[in-house]
């Protein structure tokens, strides 16, 4: 038999050749005692001590870190990786019990960098703005994030390993997943989602299929990106459409009507004729004032408007505005006032922008202020700047509306609005100005009490020092 | 495997089309007020085509509780599971129903402002009876009894809505005539939500049935 070196060098000696030695004085004992050399008393003399030392050895070098060794594995199988086993020898034991020191590290190592790594995973998908929802192959919760939680009003570990159905509670976001899980394709679609919260929300549903390695089929991962502020936008689009053409259709319908008249004879007579005109010419009137609303509107938006930016006298600027709208005021019967004290700090800005955010204001105010009722434009400083407001005693705003005054084309009351000539868009104006000034925009209201719409400007550096 | 994976099996599945019917009937309630409240036709008239779907599915776990009893014999709580099936899922049909009787009067109803003074009650009628459905469903796929109690006492706040409701009602009737249709046609919606909420107490008492084996009336 051919004995490679290797054999011979992970032998270590120290143990081999103590062990040898103990064994050849028994064997010579033996010899000794078979011959009649010794008797049994001597002998057992002798081998007592000797076996004791032996077992004493055996105890000490073998059994007793073999035992810990034993203890140490049991508690890394238990899961406690901070055990740091003693190293007595360097012979196979003390081998054995370094390899499970190694051991236990590297484990240690791995279960800290998946941690670490599952944590990450945690916190992105905490993080997302999206919910996340995963579904293994069975069809059960993996996971669900705080979107999702929020959304359908569940708790994230309550749904763990349960059935899509009894966490989401929605037909056709079940009917998405499983549409994915079963064809192990992608699936997109809307879904509308009535949840926790009051109103319904729209929500586009990417569910694709995990592929796992050696697996036919895996679970599905569905990202819900909620859309319901993009459905408005693209609703509010439409309807700013359709109100621009009707807006644009009605005096253009009317203007027709009386053209077609003046056609077929109207034009003979004098008085009508002209009657008819100045009609024309109150809607062609309209028509260009609506045209040309939209247009500022629009570069306003755009932020194209060149702002001639100059100190501004608010002051100057409120008791212009107000005092162009006395007679209109006066013809209602509606009291007009503007209550400006004289020493205001100086705002920088546009003076035709900053009046015709007043000049929106107050002719919205007058419109809807009845007989006998009061307009206020009201400017006091501060801190860090001024704050304009005009208070009427008007119809008020009914509390649902409230959020929604600001937006284009939104209009309170419809019919009642387009009565009074407007077009659903100086409020729009308004705010776009104020934000360009750096200011901020608002509206107090009481249904039947009237209505505070306020406004601040940034103080300019330069002039109130 | 156990023997009784089989079983196992099409009780899950069970409980999982049960949970699927009464997404979809939540969803007809609240499509159904929704479509009410903002006088949108076409979700009313989703609401009634899609009943169809949910009377297909009732007639489906109908007939899956019956195979379940023919060919596994269950006993005992086994027995009750699928006899509670058939009632919830019967309760749940019931609801659908209501739903389209709210959407029909929505079609009715199309074109005319509203004029009477208490909507606010159906949203909120509505939105309990949605809460009562879904957590009755709640209770059931749990044997949660304490949670069919609980979901059972808020019928009582839908009965109080209601009576509320028909008091205005009346009331707005005797003050101004031009109001009498549109406020009878509101008194059947808010007559339909009321009984929505007590076909789900119906779901409440066969939870308790399933889990304890007693009737309780919870109405």
């Amino acid at each position: 038999m051919k004995v490679s070196p290797g054999f011979f060098k992970g032998i270590s000696w120290r143990p081999v050749a103590s062990y040898f030695f103990l064994v050849l004085i028994f064997s010579a004992l033996l010899q000794l005692y078979a011959y009649k050399k010794l008797s049994f008393a001597a002998a057992l003399l002798i081998v007592l001590p000797l076996s004791t030392l032996l077992a004493w050895l055996l105890y000490r070098r073998v059994i007793e870190p073999l035992r810990e060794i034993t203890a140490a594995a049991g508690s890394i199988a238990r899961g406690d990786l901070s055990r740091e086993l003693h190293i007595y020898s360097e012979d196979e034991i003390g081998e054995l019990a370094r390899s499970i020191n190694e051991m236990a590290g590297q484990l240690r190592r791995t279960i800290e960098l998946v941690s670490g790594e599952r944590n990450r995973m945690r916190a992105i998908l905490d993080s997302m703005a999206d919910g996340v929802i995963a579904l293994d192959s069975e069809g059960r919760v993996l996971l669900v994030n705080p979107v999702i939680e929020e959304v359908f009003g569940i708790r994230g570990e309550a749904c763990q390993g349960k059935g899509l159905l009894e966490v989401v509670r929605n037909y056709d976001v079940e009917r998405v997943l499983q549409r994915a899980l079963k064809t192990q394709e992608p699936v997109v679609q809307e879904v509308k989602v009535v949840g926790a919260g009051p109103e319904a929300r729209v929500f586009r549903i990417h569910a694709t299929p995990l592929k796992e390695a050696g697996r036919e089929s895996g679970g599905v991962v569905a990202v819900m990106r909620d859309i319901t502020e993009r459905k408005k936008l693209e609703q509010m689009r439409t309807e700013f459409v359709a109100n621009v053409s009707h807006e644009l259709r009605t005096p253009l319908t009317s203007l027709k009507g009386f053209l077609e008249t003046l056609l077929e004879g109207a034009a003979d007579d004098p008085d009508t004729c002209r009657r008819f005109l100045k009609i024309m010419q109150e809607e062609t009137e309209r028509l260009t004032r609506l045209i040309d609303d939209l247009l500022h509107l629009s570069k306003i938006e755009e932020r194209r408007v060149v702002h001639r930016w100059q100190p501004v006298d608010i002051h100057a600027v409120i008791h212009r505005v107000v005092s162009l709208f006395h007679p209109q005021a006066a013809e209602k019967g509606v009291a007009l006032e503007a209550v400006v004290p004289a020493d205001l700090p100086g705002v920088y800005g546009d003076p035709d922008l900053l009046a015709q955010v007043l000049i929106n204001l107050v002719d919205n105010a007058v419109k809807y202020t009845p007989a006998g009722g009061r307009v206020t434009v009201r400017a006091r400083e501060e801190k860090g700047g001024l704050r304009v407001e005009v208070e009427d005693t008007g119809i008020g705003i009914p509390p649902e509306s409230l959020p929604r005054v600001f937006e284009r084309f939104y209009r309170v009351d419809k019919a009642r609005s387009r009565e009074l000539g407007g077009v659903g868009i100086g409020l729009a104006i308004v705010k776009h100005i104020v934000r360009a000034h750096g200011g901020k925009i608002g509206v107090e209201s009481t249904p039947g009490r009237g209505s505070l719409f306020y406004f601040t400007l940034p103080a300019d550096e330069g002039t109130s020092e | 495997m156990s023997p009784r994976y089989a079983f196992e099996k099409s009780l899950a599945e069970l409980q999982q089309d049960i949970l699927r019917m009464a997404s979809l009937v939540e969803q007809a309630i609240y499509e159904a007020v929704e479509s009410l409240m903002k006088q949108d036709v076409t979700g009313a008239a989703q609401v009634i085509m899609g009943d169809e779907m949910i009377d297909n599915l009732y007639l489906e776990i109908e007939d899956k509780c019956v195979k379940l009893i023919a060919t596994q014999q269950p006993m005992a709580r086994d027995l009750r599971v699928a006899i509670t099936g058939i009632k919830i899922c019967l309760s749940l049909e019931r609801m659908a129903d209501h739903a389209v009787d709210i959407a029909r009067a929505t079609m009715c109803l199309s074109g005319q402002p509203f004029t009477v003074k208490c909507l606010e009650y159906i949203p909120q009628m509505g939105r309990l009876a949605r809460q009562m459905v879904k957590e009755g469903l709640d209770a059931y796929v749990n044997s949660d009894v304490q949670k069919a109690r609980e979901m059972c006492a808020l019928d009582d706040e839908v009965d109080y809505l209601f009576a509320r409701m028909f008091r205005e009602l009346v009331g707005n009737m005797e003050e101004d005539p031009r109001t009498v249709v549109q406020a009878a046609y509101l008194l059947y919606v808010s007559r339909y939500l009321e009984r929505i909420a007590d076909h789900a107490t119906n779901i409440g008492e066969a939870v308790i049935y399933l889990v304890t084996g007693e009737r309780r009336e919870l109405n």
